[in-house]
């Protein structure tokens, strides 16, 4: 994929073939003696001079400072040899050919450190220039990755080719807690999670070299996005050798930060994704909840009314037709109140209903729903105590109202005709306790809990009606406003269901202003 | 099966698309002395209310056809004749929605024929007594209140009301047998300001219970639409 093999070549070229680079030296000296002796003859020796001299210039040029080193010395060695009298030995017997000498040494010197310095500035801007192309073709990669796991192994990839290194990303989990991110064989690397977790959470890198030998992370570096850090890529030198690793952190960083923003362009797209699911999901349920509500809801107000039309028809039915039509009545509308059970409990299951919490006084949801069940309530007349002074609390008034309905209903048909029902409520610790009490039977023995459950009644086979939702929908409507529900039997007889609500911290009410003089009191 | 013959009869839309509901509602209120004519579209309903110019208007909130709350801005856009709104239960969103753009008063599906009757009876009243001789005393229970000399008495004795209390109680007061949404409640007592301090309504409710109900508790007169708002009935 990207083209660092040459990049490679060209690093182990230089050292790979010392012993080639340094024997071409000697040869080209060689070389350059064979081919100036049969010319002493009609050069002077200053131009052999030059000779030699051309020779450690291209060397260095070519092969690098220590070859042209080698080649200075040999040089000046050669050329006293052969060609300054007396010629094949050593001895120089005019003086001037040292200067001769160390003029060509340190030309030698200086062009070939002038010339190799020039080499390695030119072979490290390559090499720059192909490390930023490779930086630039993650960049690309990562903008067309469509999962984490892509993100991890195409920065994988850059580091090993590139910085020669390896790396595992570790992303948070939904507690905060980082894991290697699956789909890559990162086990070899170790981790060690204290320095993730402080790069994670203040946001900095940490390196630590000694790690570096145990095949463990050196550098931890955190993927700061532009919303959050998104995680912790860990990186390790594939040699243990971790100053080339820091002498290229601005690289490293700048790769951290490219991933960082791919795993939130993936995050963001996640999320979207989910929302739409989650709409669309939501949509659903409810057009279906309310279709059917709708469906079973408009035959049924038809039946009642219907039926209650007949009862007050004019001229007036006989006894028995009268009785039946408001017989039909009752019927249809305790269909109609069990169908709004089902529904309720329904919508409670299906997440349908939030909460529309608001400050209120307890004591008059417990006012309307005794108005709602009007003649449901004839034959049971309602006390209801309650504790001077009691307190706000937030609640759902039409979802509470349904409470109070359904075990006002239950104590009405649980307990003989004439009986009455008490309802009391004082503040318990931080919550308010309020219970509903008959004088009827009671519960059975050792069924309090399963009677919160759906479809389950106090007596398996009663000639008492119903379904057994009541209980239910309380214990789901008490439940979403963070309170409890239990029920028991009186000490004095009758049965007892007693809720609870959260107090909470009511909003303070201020007083009204008089003016003594202000408006004419009524 | 018009009683009141001479003086004409009172007219009323029913705006509803189930037959069988529209046929009992039809009988109900026959037998109250109404004409009744059927609509069972939105479209339909408000053209005879510009045909017939109606006395009353019942109307189903959940028409296929449309939405019934802008049904009711429509029709209040030239024409202040009481709406009376059918809606099932916890839908009180659209119940408060239609009380804000101008419905009356709601009824919840399934309901009686004697409620129906009831509440058309008390629109109806409302609608007819206009500005004619409106009495400045209003009596309840053992309570008389005198809205000219801003008097309350319980059993001829005096009541003290705070000036806030009052003007809540007027405002109940004014709009007899008619749902009061919060909102409205707080706009016209507290200003336009309070529309999201339910608890202050809830709050000083709850105080004219106590000065003026026999059991604050049960109350009589005072009566809650939960979720919705407040009623006074007397």
């Amino acid at each position: 994929m990207w083209d660092l093999q040459k990049l490679t070549d060209r690093s182990s070229s230089s050292s790979l073939a010392s012993w080639k680079r340094f024997s071409l030296a000697v040869l080209a000296c060689t070389g350059t003696t064979l081919v100036a002796t049969p010319l002493l003859a009609y050069l002077d020796l200053a131009n052999i001079v030059m000779l030699f001299l051309l020779t450690v210039l291209l060397i260095a040029v070519s092969l690098g400072l220590a070859p042209a080193l080698l080649s200075a010395f040999l040089s000046v060695g050669l050329f006293d040899f052969f060609f300054v009298p007396p010629r094949f030995s050593f001895e120089v017997h005019d003086g001037q050919y040292l200067v001769t000498f160390t003029v060509m040494l340190a030309v030698a010197i200086i062009t070939g450190q002038l010339t190799a310095g020039l080499r390695r500035h030119a072979d490290e801007s390559d090499t720059e220039a192909l490390r930023s192309r490779a930086l630039y073709e993650m960049a690309r990669d990562l903008s067309g990755a469509l999962m984490v796991e892509q993100v991890a192994e195409i920065t994988r990839k850059f580091l090993r080719s590139v910085l020669n290194a390896d790396a595992t990303i570790l992303l948070p989990d939904s507690t905060g807690a980082l894991h290697p991110c699956s789909g890559q064989d990162a086990a070899r690397l170790q981790i060690e999670p204290r320095f993730a977790i402080i790069a994670f959470e203040r946001g900095t890198s940490i390196d630590c070299v000694q790690l570096a030998n145990s095949g463990y992370a050196a550098l931890y570096l955190p993927l700061k996005a532009p919303m959050r850090v998104r995680g912790v890529i860990a990186v390790a030198p594939m040699d243990g050798q971790t100053d080339f690793l820091l002498s290229q952190r601005e690289r490293l960083e700048t790769m951290a930060s490219l991933a960082a923003i791919a795993v939130e362009r993936l995050h963001y797209i996640d999320v979207a994704q989910r929302t739409q699911v989650q709409v669309v999901s939501e949509r659903l349920r409810s057009s279906i909840l309310s279709a059917v509500s709708h469906d079973l809801r408009t035959p049924l107000t038809a039946l009642v009314g219907l039926a209650d039309s007949l009862t007050v028809s004019k001229p007036p039915l006989g006894a028995v037709a009268q009785e039946t039509a408001a017989a039909i009545r009752d019927q249809s509308e305790r269909l109609a109140g069990l169908v709004g059970n089902l529904l309720d409990m329904a919508r409670l299951h299906a997440g349908e209903v939030t909460l529309q919490k608001e400050w209120q006084p307890i004591e008059e949801v417990i006012g309307s729903s005794i108005k709602l069940l009007g003649r449901g309530l004839v034959e049971h007349p309602v006390k209801v105590a309650l504790a001077k002074d009691l307190p706000l609390v937030e609640f759902d008034a039409v979802l509470v109202e349904r409470v109070f309905c359904n075990l006002l209903e239950n104590a009405a048909k649980y307990s003989p005709p004439g009986s009455g029902i008490e309802i009391d409520a004082h503040v318990k610790g931080d919550t308010l306790e309020v219970a509903v009490s008959d004088s009827g039977p009671g519960f059975g023995p050792g069924k309090s809990p399963a009677l919160f459950e759906m479809f389950v009644r106090g007596e398996a086979e009663s000639a008492t009606p119903g379904v057994g939702l009541g209980l239910a929908i309380c214990s789901a409507i008490i439940e979403a406003h963070g309170g409890s529900i239990a029920a028991a039997n009186r000490l004095q007889g009758g049965a007892c269901v007693s809720f609870t609500l959260p107090l909470g911290d009511p909003p303070i009410i201020e007083e009204e202003i008089l003016h003594p003089d202000g408006e004419r009191q009524p | 099966m018009n009683e009141r013959v001479g003086d004409h009869s009172p007219v009323v839309i029913v705006v509803e698309d189930e037959k069988l509901i529209r046929r009992f509602v039809r009988t109900s209120l026959e037998e109250e002395g109404c004409r009744v004519v059927e609509a069972g579209t939105l479209a339909q309903g408000l053209l005879e209310s510009g045909n017939q110019k109606p006395d009353l208007v019942v109307l189903d909130l959940g028409l296929p056809d449309g939405n019934g709350i802008d049904f009711i801005r429509d029709l209040r856009a030239w024409s202040d004749v009481p709406i009376l709104v059918l809606s099932a239960r916890s839908h009180e969103k659209d119940k408060i929605q239609a009380l804000d753009v101008g419905a009356d008063d709601y009824l919840t599906k399934p309901f009686g024929v004697g409620e129906l009757r009831a509440r058309a009876r008390a629109l109806l009243r409302r609608q007819s007594r206009g500005g004619e001789g409106a009495t400045p005393i209003v009596e309840f229970g053992d309570v008389q209140v005198d809205l000219s000399r801003r008097v309350v008495t319980r059993n001829g004795e005096a009541l003290h009301l705070t000036p806030i209390e009052y003007r809540l109680l007027c405002a109940l007061l004014a709009n007899t047998g008619k749902v009061m949404t919060q909102r409205h409640l707080l706009r016209d007592v507290w200003g336009p300001s309070s529309v999201e301090s339910n608890h202050y309504l809830r709050v000083y409710v709850g105080h004219l219970r106590q000065k003026l109900e026999d059991d604050p508790t049960q109350p009589k007169y005072l009566l809650t639409e939960t979720g919705v708002g407040y009623r006074f009935q007397p």
